[in-house]
């Protein structure tokens, strides 16, 4: 293969020039003329349609984007089968062999990177901005492993004496099982699925049910460009197709980002060594987070203010990464709540095509259901600042929502809501912000808004979360800029996209050779 | 076609006639009060611990927060020059900082305003007058902070309305001044005043432009029949490239509705360090020559800058992926400002040229582009911000060219990002006055620019 170039971020699209939007519209017109997909349970080179999951348009729920077929367990049982073998075939391919597969399928997705946007524009009401950035990160993931996984296949240098020599070396662990989440249907469940091929793992992916048309495209760029059939099957399904999956003995380590509740069962059926099961399975979990953004006094509300709206609003603030709770220092707080307030209330709230809104429909009716239930406990409990007026009718939709004045311990403080809610909290220090802080148990993104370089270091050192941003919103991480994972009670500390990340997925093997015959070393 | 070299001989004449009229011991960083800008200029770090601090000062809460930020951000420098030593060491006590935040904050305000002529227009007036007395016209620019919010942007529409009305009254008892008051074209407003779109609309959105112009062309009809109706001149401003397309767009709208075609005088900006302004110079060119605009009465003032957004249009491409949308050598840059000064001296009649720059070189190849083309020296405006072109100014108002100075109004919270950016400017490696004020030679100060390879091989 030929020498790999440095990795670069897969550029997004320059939607602010008018020719490139100018494409969009024909890219979706196209989509729409494909849908519904269906979706298949792709074992080995079988795949078997059927109707039992079905996703539809959030924007207009009567909108079939796509039907799939659910894994029986028999399925899943012959996935694993399936997938004993293909690991054989495909761990015995050289790292620079799969990477240039992964290469291939990153020059695919780019290919098709349109078609694969309007996909997510559909299936998970992903605005424009948002549906690229999803396809981008994905292309990132398999250009930054592929590189990562070459790199790794070299071992790691050891100490060396005269008469031995020592070698590190990272082998794959078997099979992967990828659980992945709907809200960034193309990047996440491909990234945790290329960290484990590149790594010469066998993988089995069970995408989220509100996106199985989505995660056809990334199988369908998987196999086309030369992932064997063992070493990459699809088995959409609903909750006991994962469950199946993470219990099995044959499955070594398990993917998942998604939901705290989720996670923790899995890390618990994980830990259990079952009948036949001849090693430790190894879980990487992303799970939840209630992500603070600290305002001290001196921050330059121009900058923040839009930061916040972004972060806690964008994508209906159904990114793991989205702001949920600003502490903001008391002598800045009257002036931020009422720009705050003002600027969420012109939030325009829509479709997901339509260019010029602000926040889209959420997933599905059980959010809508979840923001309403914490809108109205926070309007009992504290002060409904601000909220979007115009919310059309026809989609789930929630209008974005500014609260304040929560007394302590009140559960929207507390809950993941994972719906366009942003609450303000007023502070008397930035200690008491980092106090606040600490007494929750989640730690994945966090802000601070400052402007003095000794309070910044002073928070940087008491932060626990995994991805602290300074002085700008705290979404949008970049794979190899912003290696992305939390910590605490929202996961096990892996940073997706960063340096690290693979060796989860490999086991070191270190051999010791003694050089020395008869006294000579040779 | 135009004599290159005639016009080289020509531009050399002029430019070494305004460096003699240059006043000596004016230049901005020569004063005494500009020494911190001086070392900043030589330090990196130092550079930014200054500016960083300068940008925080109306956030403080009081002196002894203003001296807590100083220290903690000029401890971030490696090797102190020995005034920052002492400053660092008065930050140890309460008393201390109490008496260097009071010396911080005086020294941030002398420098404001030196570029912020006064905190309303009203308290501006005596420094426009001032100008005008001493033959520079003058349009005011309404400092703000940023606009998020409907009342935001409606305030800042209230604020403009004002100006006019303020402009307007107090200018009509100003002397007369005829090389300032007209152009071949007809008469010029002796009011003038300067807006920006993006702080008259909270939803301007570089994806989603639609929705901003629509909300701003609200508040902005309302301005332009003020302007209309007092007879002063309304210039809409540029910003970065994110809103480029929707500002200009929405300027030539507007402008080319009915009730607008006998007023008011009106203009817009083309950024010259933009790769592509050739194509937005055509578009504007077009709409005033044949296209919606040509039937307007007051040609379009068209004020052609370098641009103040650079190091944000080139780090925001970079953290995309996009190409710059910027020149990134200067030459290049100088040499697009020269291609697109002729034309727009070309379309006079149709046009209005306002040429904007401190750079003697390219001040000279307009006068001189002008006069060559048979122009007379009154249909050409050369523009200057106040603070730093002061001197530049002077130099041009004594050969009797027809200059204007770019006057900030505002509080001191809302000009910080314009004082920023002109420090920035005023700072920067490449900058005409720096290189002036450490004495590069005047023959190189008015040299022909070379292009850079890339630029010459065609890119």
């Amino acid at each position: 293969m030929s020498a790999l170039t440095a990795f670069a971020n897969e550029p997004v699209l320059e939607l602010r020039r008018p020719a490139v939007r100018a494409d969009l519209a024909g890219a979706l017109e196209a989509l729409d003329a494909e849908l519904p997909l269906r979706v298949p349970v792709w074992i080995g080179d079988e795949r078997r349609e059927g109707e039992d999951i079905v996703s539809v348009d959030p924007s207009h729920a009567e909108r079939v984007v796509a039907g799939a077929a659910a894994a029986t367990p028999a399925e899943v049982d012959r996935a694993l089968d399936v997938a004993q073998a293909g690991f054989r075939e495909w761990a015995a391919t050289p790292a620079e062999g799969r990477a240039d597969v992964l290469l291939k399928a990153a020059e695919i997705l780019r290919a098709g990177r349109l078609r694969a946007a309007a996909l997510a524009l559909r299936e998970c009401a992903k605005p424009w901005p948002e549906a690229d950035g999803d396809v981008a990160e994905a292309i990132d993931f398999l250009e930054f492993y592929a590189r990562g996984a070459v790199e790794l296949a070299g071992g790691a240098p050891l100490l060396q004496v005269p008469g031995e020599r020592n070698e590190l070396r990272y082998a794959p662990r078997g099979i992967v099982t990828v659980i992945s989440p709907w809200n960034f249907p193309l990047a996440i469940p491909l990234g945790m699925t290329a960290a484990g091929l590149a790594t010469g793992n066998a993988v089995i992916l069970k995408p989220a049910e509100q996106a199985p048309g989505c995660s056809l495209v990334l199988a369908e760029a998987l196999s086309e460009a030369g992932v064997p059939p063992g070493a990459f099957q699809l088995l959409p399904g609903l909750g006991e197709v994962g469950a199946g999956l993470v219990e099995d003995p044959r499955v070594h380590t398990i993917a998942f980002t998604g939901s705290n509740q989720v996670g923790l069962e899995i890390v618990r059926s994980a830990a259990e060594v079952r009948d036949g099961q001849k090693h430790l399975k190894r879980v990487v979990a992303e799970m939840g987070g209630k992500n603070c953004v600290i305002v001290d006094s001196d921050a330059d509300l121009d900058e923040v203010v839009p930061a916040l709206v972004q972060s806690a609003f964008a994508y209906a603030g159904q990114k793991c990464s989205a702001a949920a709770r600003v502490l903001v220092h008391e002598a800045a707080h009257d002036a931020l709540l009422e720009r705050l307030g003002g600027a969420v209330s012109v939030l325009e709230v829509g479709p997901a095509d339509r260019m010029s809104i602000d926040v889209p429909a959420v997933i599905e009716a059980e959010a809508l259901q979840r923001h309403a239930r914490f809108a109205e406990l926070a309007g009992r409990e504290g002060r409904i600042v601000a909220s979007a007026s115009d919310v059309p009718g026809d989609g789930f939709y929630a209008p974005p929502t500014l609260v304040a004045d929560l007394p302590e311990g009140s559960d929207v403080l507390a809950s993941e809501i994972f719906a366009p809610l942003l609450a303000v909290e007023r502070v008397s220090s930035i200690d008491h912000a980092c106090d606040r802080i600490d007494d929750s148990p989640f730690a994945l993104t966090g802000g601070l808004f400052c402007r003095n370089p000794q309070t910044v270091e002073h928070v940087v050192r008491r932060s626990p979360v995994g991805n602290l941003y300074v002085n700008r919103h705290i979404t949008a991480a970049m794979v190899g800029r912003q290696p992305f994972g939390g910590n605490k009670l929202s996961g096990t500390g892996t940073k997706a996209g960063g340096p690290g990340y693979l060796q989860q997925f490999v086991e070191p093997r270190v051999v010791t050779e003694n050089t020395m015959r008869h006294g000579l070393v040779v | 076609m135009i004599d290159e070299a005639r016009l080289e001989q020509e531009l050399t004449t002029i430019g070494r006639q305004l460096a003699d009229d240059l006043p000596e011991t004016r230049n901005p960083l020569k004063a005494a009060d500009d020494k911190a800008m001086e070392l900043a200029s030589a330090d990196a770090e130092l550079k930014a611990a200054l500016f960083r601090f300068v940008d925080v000062v109306p956030a403080c809460r009081n002196l002894d927060d203003l001296a807590r930020h100083l220290t903690a951000l000029l401890s971030e420098v490696d090797e102190p020059p020995p005034p920052i030593a002492v400053a660092m060491r008065m930050g140890d006590s309460r008393a201390g900082r109490t008496a260097l935040g009071a010396a911080a904050a005086r020294g941030v305000r002398h420098m404001a305003h030196r570029f912020i002529v006064g905190e309303s227009p009203r308290e501006a007036m005596k420094t426009l007058q001032g100008l005008w007395k001493d033959d520079v016209a003058s349009t005011v620019d309404l400092l703000g902070e940023a606009t998020v919010t409907q009342s935001e942007a409606q305030h800042y529409a209230d604020r403009c309305a004002e100006a006019l009305d303020e402009l307007v009254e107090r200018s009509a008892q100003w002397p007369a001044r005829p090389g300032l008051e007209a152009d071949s074209s007809g008469p010029l407003p002796r009011a003038n005043l300067s807006v920006k779109v993006s702080a008259l609309t909270p939803l301007l959105r570089p994806d989603a432009p639609e929705k901003g112009q629509r909300d701003a062309a609200e508040r902005l009809r309302p301005l332009l029949r003020r302007a209309r109706d007092r007879g002063a001149h309304l210039h809409i401003d540029m910003e970065s490239m994110d809103s480029r397309d929707a500002v200009t767009e929405l300027i030539l709208d507007l402008l080319a509705e009915d009730e607008f075609r006998e007023g008011p005088s009106a203009g817009f900006v083309l950024q010259a360090y933009l790769r592509d302004s050739p194509a937005t110079a055509d578009l504007a060119l077009e709409w005033a020559t044949h296209g919606a605009g040509a039937a307007r009465t007051q040609p379009l003032t068209v004020r052609l800058v370098k641009g103040a957004y650079w190091d944000h249009e080139v780090a925001e491409a970079a953290q995309h992926g996009w190409s710059a949308p910027v020149f990134e050598v200067k030459a290049d840059c100088d040499l697009n400002f020269e291609a697109l000064t002729r034309r727009l001296i070309d379309g006079r009649g149709h046009v209005r040229p306002a040429i904007a720059s401190h750079n003697l070189r390219s001040l000279a190849h307009a006068i001189a582009y002008n006069r060559l083309t048979g122009g007379e020296d009154s249909d050409l405006e050369l523009q200057v911000l106040r603070g730093l072109g002061d001197p530049i100014q002077e130099a041009l108002a004594a050969q009797r060219l027809r200059v204007r100075s770019y006057c900030p109004v505002g509080d001191l919270v809302a000009g910080m990002s314009y004082l920023v950016r002109r420090l920035l400017e005023n700072t920067s490696n490449e900058s005409f006055l720096l290189a002036q004020s450490q004495g590069t030679s005047i023959d190189e100060l008015l040299a022909r620019p070379e292009p850079s390879a890339a630029e010459a091989a065609g890119r």
